[in-house]
């Protein structure tokens, strides 16, 4: 056991001191997960939430004499208290000067309402509501255009309201009247306006949406912490596959180097080199994924989920990540050999496995599809944790994930005791 | 246990597909002693040793060490051995005191008895300043140092040095044949290789002379010597006919042998004191000039050629 421990400890020591494998350790996967989250914009607060996005409401709607103001509706609702609070809506009357604000990135998007828009959803006529947006932001726009989207359905849903009542007081010979049409219309709107408040955010909400494991989603602001959480996640595995096939990687390098036949000249056998060898990969992964999830914790504000079911998840990673690279060396010759391999081999089974479109809906074959690397089940065992899933939740795909990596662990082991025979 | 030799080789045998590199390899190394297996490169000497560490597996025969079967008791064979391989085999990235810890505890060294060990490696390799900077580096002899070091820290009684000195200077060859002395000098049995005669020479108590695959002589520096009749080389460069010049030295009284060779004829001589003024008259007698005289007494170089007809430092094996 003292040989395996210390094969394992200088392997590990090794590790640490290689400038590359430290940048492919840590550097990498935080550094791809930093870049995705400055595209978002999410960086620029200092914290994991979303930039602040300041929305112009130009409200160029006139209705008739009578009419229900319903452009003058747009800005309240953008402006409620439970709205997120990234969302920071004002109203503007200049529109030129509205458009270089906008052009000077003074302000995220700006939401032209047109003159007519009360008029024309009054007579049951095609109105429409335009945005425009600074190009460079991505996620704040989408989510500016899915609440107006919500506000029109509203506003779609009084006109057919207002369409049917009036049908309906046509067919039994009641006059419409313009009276009745606004009192309908009052009502509806009020009630809309108590359902969107009530929707998400009242002390009962009315409509909860709510995972098949039971865990609530927080469907308010945590769209980007979602998507660098499910990106770090990806990151994590491709890289700690990498670290395994890294640390397989090293017996090459002995081999190169002349200390491997000296270890054979050794009293222990191949199998405690070979041992301490797993002992390394596991322990070098176990380093790197603390130190990625702690980091990406503090810079990104990542929830990983239950200690318990994290530690599952990331030793049944571990694991698979340490056998799967020893099997996937074992066909290699050369440290030159090495690296192209490697790197095919990870890249096109990470790939398939998911670890690259984490936050991209994907069909449903491509999703069995990842269940035949172990990549794919490292996805799903992660993905339940950060939905906050329990141990037993997480416990299937760690224990397949835990046999893949003890076979090929076995596999790999047999071709290489056979070549150093 | 006590056994009269400290490695015993039995018609060891190895074949590298139709290549036989080892051919019924019969070796026994007396306890105590420094045997040194010379040979060109390519005459199967690093194979053999690779056998008798336990690194290659033989396709015959039979290793023993220390009176342990190889093959029954590898762990225990093993563990009363220091192998020192001809390439450097460290860790770069590693300091040497780092090295010689990790390969102190894989030959079951641990706490204050590994300390002390490295400390006493370390000093004895004459490296103790250098301890904590990276193997990676340091120069050829440092490394070879480290290397010699790294095989010696569990008191082997047998240490096997696969040409422990190719490539190095002149001052840190100096040190290990020092080193190699010491060692012997304190009990251990040394198996040392080397295409080098002059340390075969320096170095040993006994010597075998391998070329391909098989020992071709083997016994102490003087047994060997007599096998060549102890007869000194002269190498005479002339300026005329060399093969006129060598039929009238065959003649000459002290010559046993002459070789011409292009513009060199070689003399094996019983005494070149005796013999070169004659040898000189004759050059004159015949209007030919002798341009360069070079003088070798007989050595193991000579043995070489005696037995193979081949130069031991040109030889390819």
């Amino acid at each position: 056991m003292a040989q395996v421990l210390a094969v394992a400890y200088k392997d590990f020591l090794r590790s640490s001191r290689s400038m590359f494998s430290l940048g492919m350790m840590l550097v990498a996967p935080l550094l791809i997960t930093g870049l995705i989250a400055l595209a978002f914009g999410g960086l620029a607060s200092g914290s994991g939430d979303m930039a602040a996005l300041r929305v112009l409401v130009l409200n160029a709607d006139q209705p008739a004499e009578g009419q229900m103001e319903i452009g003058a509706m747009v800005l309240p609702f953008l402006q409620d208290e439970k709205m997120p609070t990234w969302l920071q809506a004002e109203s503007v009357t200049d529109e030129a000067a509205a458009r270089q604000m906008l052009d000077q990135g003074q302000a995220g998007a700006l939401v032209l309402i047109p003159a007519d828009f009360s008029e024309n959803i009054a007579v049951g006529k095609a109105t429409q509501i335009t945005i425009l947006q600074d190009p460079t932001l991505t996620i704040g726009p989408a989510v500016l255009e899915d609440l107006l989207r919500i506000f029109s359905g509203g506003i779609a849903g009084a006109q057919v309201g207002l369409t049917v009542i009036s049908d309906q007081l046509s067919n039994a010979g009641a006059q419409v009247d313009g009276n009745i049409i606004q009192t309908a219309a009052m009502g509806y709107s009020q009630w809309f306006t108590a359902l969107q408040q009530n929707l998400n955010h009242g002390a009962e909400p009315q409509l909860q949406i709510v995972s098949p494991l039971g865990v609530e989603k927080d469907n308010s602001a945590n769209t980007f912490q979602q998507i660098i959480a499910q990106t770090m996640a990806g990151m994590l595995i491709f890289f700690t596959f990498f670290t395994g096939a890294s640390s397989a990687q090293l017996l090459l390098k002995e081999q190169e180097e002349g200390t491997l036949a000296r270890l054979f000249t050794t009293p222990k056998g191949r199998d405690a080199i070979l041992a301490g060898k797993l002992l390394s990969g596991l322990l070098t992964v176990l380093a790197q994924s603390a130190v990625l999830m702690i980091s990406s914790s503090l810079l990104f504000g990542v929830n990983w989920g239950s200690p318990a079911s994290v530690l599952l998840a990331v030793l049944a990673t571990a694991l698979a990540a340490t056998g799967f690279g020893l099997l996937v060396l074992s066909g290699v010759r050369s440290m030159r050999q090495a690296g192209p391999v490697i790197g095919g081999v990870l890249s096109a089974t990470g790939m398939m496995g998911g670890l690259m479109t984490t936050t991209v809906p994907m069909p449903d074959f491509f999703n069995q599809l990842n269940l035949l690397v172990p990549q794919g089940w490292a996805l799903r065992a992660w993905k339940l944790t950060l939905q906050g899933a329990s141990v037993t939740d997480v416990l299937l795909p760690a224990l397949v994930l835990a046999l893949i990596g003890a076979a090929c662990f076995a596999a790999g082991s047999i071709i290489f005791r056979k070549r150093f025979a | 246990m006590t056994a009269p030799f400290s490695i015993e080789t039995t018609q060891l045998k190895k074949s590298f597909g139709s290549f036989e590199a080892v051919r019924g390899l019969d070796l026994r190394v007396t306890k105590g002693e420094i045997f040194s297996l010379l040979g060109p490169n390519g005459a199967g000497k690093s194979t053999s040793i690779s056998m008798i560490c336990g690194l290659l597996q033989p396709t015959a025969g039979q290793v023993s060490v220390c009176g342990i079967d190889l093959s029954r008791d590898p762990q225990a064979a093993k563990a009363t051995l220091g192998v020192v391989p001809q390439d450097i085999a460290l860790y770069p990235d590693l300091s040497a005191r780092e090295n010689l810890l990790f390969w102190g505890r894989m030959y079951g060294l641990s706490g204050k008895l590994l300390r002390q060990r490295v400390d006493e490696t370390l000093e004895m390799i004459g490296l103790g300043d250098r301890q904590n900077g990276r193997v990676g580096s340091f120069s050829g002899g440092m490394k070879r140092r480290v290397n010699i070091g790294v095989a010696l820290l569990h008191r082997p009684q047998v240490v096997i040095m696969d040409e422990p000195t190719v490539g190095i200077d002149p001052q840190s060859r100096r040190h290990i044949l020092d080193n190699v002395k010491e060692l012997n000098r304190q009990g251990m049995t040394v198996l040392y290789t080397t295409h080098y005669m002059e340390e075969a020479q320096e170095l040993s108590d006994h010597i075998a002379i391998m070329d391909h695959g098989e020992i071709i002589a083997s016994g102490t520096h003087n047994e060997l010597l007599r096998l060549v009749g102890e007869h000194t080389r002269v190498d005479l460069t002339v300026t005329s006919d060399p093969a006129e010049l060598a039929a009238a030295w065959q003649n000459l009284e002290g010559v046993a042998q002459v070789i011409p060779n292009h513009q060199v004829v070689r003399l094996m001589v019983t005494d070149s004191n005796l013999v070169l003024p004659r040898v000189f008259e004759s050059a004159a007698a015949l209007g030919a000039r002798v341009q360069a005289v070079d003088i070798q007494e007989a050595n193991l170089e000579s043995v070489f050629l005696h037995l193979t007809g081949r130069a031991l430092r040109d030889s390819q094996g």
